[in-house]
């Protein structure tokens, strides 16, 4: 197995997506061929007064190219700083990182949960599994938000062929109300279909996907996100507790984990 | 001509001055993923204690400005476990294994490091003192001269090879608890454990880690860890000082080595550059030809002080 470095590559192309998201995709990376849907990367920032290294979901990725796209929300110091980047920029990667996704059997029906600024590892599985071959509509794309500006990318999800179900709780686009709530219905509708959860977003989101999935039975998988010092399961300092009693390491055993396997 | 990187402390050969800090490594077998831990010196483990131990709950970790503040609270398999499920890796690699342990009693230091005597590719052991002792209520062992002294005695008996006191900062004299472990019979220090801490959230008004104060680390304690490498040196301890606090490039080793450490310890630099060992090594032999010297060992307590 290759080892795992940090790399500087350069800052290929920054989107302001508007609302406070942008897109920033930068390459070319070395070890691009390892990356995954579910997998992050930890960007180091150019500034002393930043210590960590800031885990960032894998929003899309160019095999041919080597270029890797993340998609965030200015939210905190580190996300300040990371759409100040400008294309040119050098920008110091470690990753890709962690443990991803698994694929859905053939069969079944995929329900990607997104929420706010969970969106973007659903956007590569989703990519990912139509650029593989599996069919389109079998792909629910549920995306949920607090008003239609956090909803972001629409024709790019729309473009890739994906049943689209854009929730938010004014109903300024889509549906009205909870996400979990229409993706519980989806399910109902359809008893006599295998369904497989993909889920990323606000911790009550995951914890409404867990507890939606025990309760009908459904397998799936939760991406979590947490606050992450080294990113290689070195600094036990990401855990998140597990039913079974313990911890897991997000960044190392994560950040995708079987539903009913994490404490949420 | 390549400069001698080599040391020797206590007996032990190292191939060069730079090994891994407990509780930044793992057990290697994560940064074993990002580099041969050939080229290590020596990696020192996470704290082994007796029983298994999951740690405090999240989060455990909080940023600070040029540092970290962590209490994870020994999260550890034991030492039964570690026996038999991490010796037989660690026994492979091409470096010298030193094994970090803690007890909450002299009894449990004792015990562990007895079943790590058995255990001959364990080179040696590092006490982290930093605990607290629940026989005489909860006061660390680390902080009374009197305790350490005891505890160390008390190991010696049973570990027979090297023995490193791993001295915390947090007491008035550190020379004193150096003399102190020195006749205990420790035969090195490592200067220094982390510093105590706290964050708090202004907002919530809640400590940023759920152990509310935590042990600081990175590049804003260097400055506390040179003073008490410098401290050490010039007490009237005669043992060999492996120094540790916020090392993260090949200068910030030096500055350590010419305050009188013979080797460091990489801790939460790991953190944000993996690899920083393999790059301090080789700026290490690029800064001993600059200077035109032979030899890494020349550099120990050369600091010319005012």
């Amino acid at each position: 197995m290759s080892k795992i470095n940090s790399e500087e590559t350069v800052v290929i192309r920054r989107r302001d997506l508007h609302n406070d998201y942008y897109s920033l995709t930068f390459g070319p990376l070395k070890g691009i061929s390892r990356c995954r849907p579910g997998h992050f990367i930890h960007v180091k920032l150019p500034t002393s007064d930043i210590f960590f290294r800031r885990a960032m979901s894998v929003a899309s990725v160019n095999p041919e190219s080597r270029e890797l796209e993340i998609i965030f929300k200015v939210f905190g110091r580190g996300t300040t700083r990371l759409a100040r980047f400008r294309s040119g920029d050098p920008i110091d990667v470690l990753g890709p990182l962690g443990v991803g996704f698994s694929k859905p059997k053939k069969r079944e029906r995929v329900i990607c949960v997104a929420g706010g600024i969970g969106f973007p590892p659903l956007l590569y599985l989703a990519t990912s599994l139509v650029a593989a071959g599996f069919d389109p509509k079998q792909i629910e794309f549920f995306y949920g938000g607090r008003s239609a500006p956090d909803i972001i990318e629409r024709q790019r999800i729309r473009k890739l062929g994906v049943n689209f179900h854009p929730v938010t709780e004014d109903g300024s686009v889509g549906k009205k109300g909870l996400v979990t709530h229409h993706v519980a219905e989806l399910i109902e509708a359809r008893p006599d279909e295998k369904v497989r959860l993909y889920a990323c977003g606000p911790e009550g989101m995951l914890r409404s996907t867990n507890q939606l999935g025990l309760d009908m039975g459904v397998p799936g998988e939760l991406a979590l996100e947490a606050p992450m010092p080294c990113g290689i399961g070195v600094c036990l300092g990401c855990v998140v507790p597990l039913t079974k009693g313990g911890y897991a390491r997000v960044c190392y055993d994560g950040p995708v984990f079987q539903i009913g396997e994490v404490a949420l | 001509m390549t400069p001698d990187l080599s040391v020797t402390i206590a007996g032990v050969s190292f191939k060069n001055p730079i090994l891994t800090a407990s509780g930044c490594c793992g057990y290697g077998e994560e940064l074993a993923g990002v580099f041969s831990l050939s080229k290590l010196g020596g990696l020192v483990t996470k704290s082994i204690t007796r029983e298994v131990r999951q740690g405090h709950p999240p989060p455990r970790t909080a940023e600070t400005g040029g540092g970290m503040l962590n209490a994870i609270g020994l999260a550890n398999v034991g030492i039964e476990r570690f026996i038999e499920e991490k010796i037989p890796f660690l026994e492979k690699q091409k470096t010298n294994i030193i094994v970090n342990v803690a007890g909450s009693k002299i009894s449990e230091y004792v015990e562990i490091c007895a079943r790590l005597n058995d255990q001959p590719r364990v080179d040696m052991v590092e006490l982290n003192i930093s605990c607290p002792n629940v026989d005489v209520g909860g006061i660390e062992f680390g902080t009374q001269p009197t305790l350490t002294e005891d505890t160390i005695r008390r190991v010696r008996q049973v570990f027979k090879r090297p023995i490193i006191a791993k001295l915390a900062p947090n007491v008035t004299d550190i020379s004193a608890i150096a003399q102190a472990a020195e006749q205990g019979g420790a035969d090195a220090l490592a200067v220094i454990n982390s510093v105590v801490g706290m964050v708090v959230d202004p907002h919530t008004w809640r400590p940023r880690i759920t152990n509310n104060k935590g042990g600081l680390t990175g590049p804003a304690i260097k400055p506390i860890a040179l003073a008490a490498v410098d401290r050490v040196y010039n007490s009237p301890c005669n043992l060999p000082i492996i120094g540790i606090g916020g090392i993260a490039t090949v200068d910030d080793m030096v500055e350590f080595l010419l305050c009188g450490a013979t080797a460091v310890q990489i801790g939460t630099a790991l953190f944000v550059e993996p690899d920083t060992p393999v790059k301090i090594e080789a700026g290490l032999k690029k800064y001993l030809r600059g200077k035109k010297m032979a030899s890494v060992r020349d550099l120990v307590g050369k600091v010319r002080k005012y």
